[in-house]
């Protein structure tokens, strides 16, 4: 097995009686596409910046690449790029232009500076925007160019906060599809996002909440976390079953997909039998129901709202 | 920590740069307002006495030795006269009549003054500026020193020789006490430092300095708070940038540009105003000590501000007492001692102060050389104080 590229060893930290971010120890190998999934304020964001230098750790380490990433934060920082939340490049500047300042900045020599920015170019498909001013690009394109800026010194491993928030779902995709290149030249990537499609994307997925990871494993071992199998049933109408259910005694909770329901429930086979003897509302009319496979979605909602019983407790 | 990269310097001083290229704004202030401000500040001191106040002239003695007075009086250029007729009872209301002063000729004056009981003349004057009334009173006063004086030769003259002749009786010392004590007793000034006497060789340093503090402050205050207001400067943190070369980058274009304005100041004085530049390179040193300290001051401001506003706010209330109490146009000897402490702390203090003791006294190193160290060593805290705070801006 090779050396991990990151290695957190209980890092915390707090901001005054909020604890931001509690305990946290994995290893990330290289090559790996890392989601780290959590809501807001789970200590995403946090997490990234310790682990970038922007924030002191309270307590434990935190190592890239074997630098420490507070004492030796500035030897650590040529092995990483970082693309924060908000756009963060300089707007009056135009592509080009920030292309050469990152670069002059991050001690790209002169020599291969040009040869570098125009292989970026072509990677971000900004050829033809490189005199436009980066504040008039559109969301997406932004996106690309802070991307193609992050990888100016050409890291082994990548950091991308919430790349593509707020972004159309053809610049979602082409921002992956160079994701999935560059993880192909062996660029380890660690990304945070809400979207749970993007999360099956990852080779391997983490889950914060409340500063904590709740677990961390590859998107498939996740879904195989499930204990149960997982109930979807076509019932109408749709909202009222939707809240009578959930405040079920039986039922830890439902959620709507594609027009179905499914139900978190500790045992829902005998939930199912139950209501095929008697269905206890006349007014909600049982259109239909399946067993399904979970996705990561449902695999997130259980653990981010603590369904302990629907999870199988022992991997990760 | 190793050694500053001119070419990682030379990246931020570039980028820098563009950002006040790109501001079309500033750009166009740091262009157009130094030589306005210049040719206005310039003016407006360029002439410090009073001169043509309106004032209210009310006689109430029509003879024709008033008339006399009169006449010495209107000749006064400090006064700008407004004659009114004697029955006029409303003469303090200065007010009502627009004017800051009002000279009253009682009645019976000038017989008063031929029978040994002088009355004195009315004069109202408003007090509310304190430099006008004294000024006022005092050029009145001078007035009635030459009628006075005319009024006595014009005496002296129509003298009886009887008083002549009694006269060469008395002993020779009352004599030539008496012959002194007709004469009037002169002073014999010699101006030095400033032989032409003009206000604006004294004021150029204080307009120098007014525009520079004010554009190099407020300009430099809002470099890092903008970085922090866009978020850059996280981006800019995870690079390879250390917090010197960040800082010596940001000041170099800023830095440039004053030096240029700094030309364009000095030329425009010469060239409109005729004031004239002793020893060069030395002005040229004392000036780039004050740059520095003064961008040091900017960035200082800027690494505590958390966002521009919050910069601009900041650097004027830092400037607001400099300007009153640097000295760059007043004096500091007008102010009492506790608050002249509080002046040595403005580096313009110490730039008004030596490039006058160099530009107008001609004066050797040793008299300027305390001023040049204070400012060295606010440049040095300020930077230092700079870097230590983007230090903590990273935890």
């Amino acid at each position: 097995m090779t050396e991990p590229v990151i290695v957190l060893n209980h890092l915390s930290k707090s901001f005054g009686a909020v604890n931001a971010v509690q305990d946290l120890s994995f290893t990330i190998a290289p090559g790996t596409i890392f989601g780290f999934l959590g809501a807001n304020g789970a200590g995403k964001t946090t997490t990234m910046r310790m682990l970038c230098g922007l924030v002191n750790p309270a307590s434990g380490k935190a190592a890239i690449a074997s630098y420490d990433v507070w004492k030796d934060r500035h030897l650590a920082r040529t092995k990483f790029g970082y693309v924060a939340q908000r756009f963060s490049l300089y707007r009056d500047l135009t592509v080009l232009e920030n292309f050469r300042f990152f670069g002059g900045a991050c001690r790209v020599p002169g020599t291969q500076l040009e040869e570098r920015i125009g292989r970026l170019l072509g990677l971000t498909d900004l050829e033809k925007e490189r005199d436009t001013a980066a504040g008039s690009l559109s969301g997406g394109t932004r996106q690309l160019l802070a991307l193609g800026c992050a990888l100016v010194h050409d890291p082994p491993l990548l950091f991308l906060d919430e790349p593509t928030s707020g972004l159309d779902p053809v610049h979602r995709q082409q921002i992956w599809n160079l994701l999935y290149d560059l993880s192909h030249q062996g660029k380890t990537i660690f990304v945070t996002t809400h979207y749970m499609d993007e999360a099956e994307r990852c080779t391997e997925v983490g889950f914060i909440e409340s500063g904590r990871l709740l677990a961390k494993a590859s998107p498939r071992s996740l879904k195989s976390t499930f204990r149960a199998r997982l109930l979807e049933i076509d019932i109408e109408p749709l909202m009222p079953a939707l809240v009578r259910l959930r405040n079920l005694p039986d039922v830890l909770g439902v959620s709507l997909r594609s027009g179905s329901l499914r139900i978190y429930a500790p045992d829902p086979e005998k939930l199912m039998a139950n209501w095929r003897k008697s269905w206890p509302f006349p007014d909600l009319h049982l259109l239909g129901e399946r067993w399904v496979e979970p996705d990561m979605e449902d695999v997130f909602t259980a653990y981010s709202q603590g369904y302990d019983s629907v999870l199988k407790r022992s991997t990760s | 920590m190793k050694w500053p990269s001119l070419g990682a310097i030379a990246s931020v001083a570039y980028k820098e740069f563009l950002h006040i290229y790109r501001d079309r704004r500033v750009l166009l202030l740091l262009l157009i307002l130094p030589p306005i401000f210049t040719l206005l500040f310039g003016h407006a001191f360029e002439a410090s006495e009073v001169t043509a106040v309106g004032s209210l002239l009310v006689n109430r003695d029509n003879t024709p030795l008033t008339q006399q007075f009169i006449d010495i009086v209107s000749k006064n250029k400090t006064f700008q006269w407004w004659k009114e007729s004697p029955d006029i009872k409303s003469e303090s209301d200065l007010l009502g009549h627009g004017v800051q002063a009002a000279l009253v000729v009682p009645a019976g004056w000038s017989d008063s003054l031929t029978n040994g009981d002088p009355k004195p003349l009315l004069l109202y004057l408003d007090g509310s500026d304190t430099n006008t009334a004294t000024a006022l009173e005092g050029s009145i006063q001078q007035s009635l020193g030459d009628f006075q004086l005319k009024e006595r030769d014009s005496m002296i003259e129509t003298l009886p020789e009887e008083v002549f002749e009694l006269g060469k009786k008395l002993p020779v010392q009352v004599r030539k006490q008496f012959v002194s004590m007709m004469t009037l007793w002169t002073v014999d000034g010699k101006i030095l430092y400033n032989p032409k006497s003009r206000f604006i060789d004294y004021v150029v340093p204080g307009i120098i300095g007014l525009i520079l503090q004010l554009l190099t402050v407020t300009l430099m205050a809002c470099t890092i708070a903008r970085e922090r207001e866009s978020g850059t400067l996280y981006q800019l943190m995870v690079t390879s940038l250390q917090r010197g070369e960040i800082v010596i980058g940001k000041i170099l274009p800023y830095l440039t540009v004053s030096i240029c304005l700094v030309v364009v100041i000095m030329a425009l004085s010469w060239w409109h105003f005729k004031v004239g530049f002793y020893q060069p390179p030395v002005l040229a040193l004392i000036c780039l000590l004050f740059l520095l300290c003064s961008l040091g001051l900017g960035l200082l401001i800027s690494t505590f501000s958390r966002t521009q506003t919050q910069a601009i706010q900041f650097s004027v209330f830092f400037l607001l007492p400099v300007f009153v109490l640097s000295g760059a146009f007043a004096p500091l000897e007008q102010l009492p001692q506790a608050i002249r402490y509080v002046s040595e702390l403005f580096p313009l203090t110490h730039f008004c102060r030596a490039f006058r003791l160099v530009n107008m006294y001609h004066a050797g190193p040793r008299f300027y050389i305390v001023d040049l160290v204070v400012l060295l060593a606010g440049a040095l805290i300020t930077f230092i104080g700079a870097a230590f705070l983007l230090k903590r801006i990273e935890q």
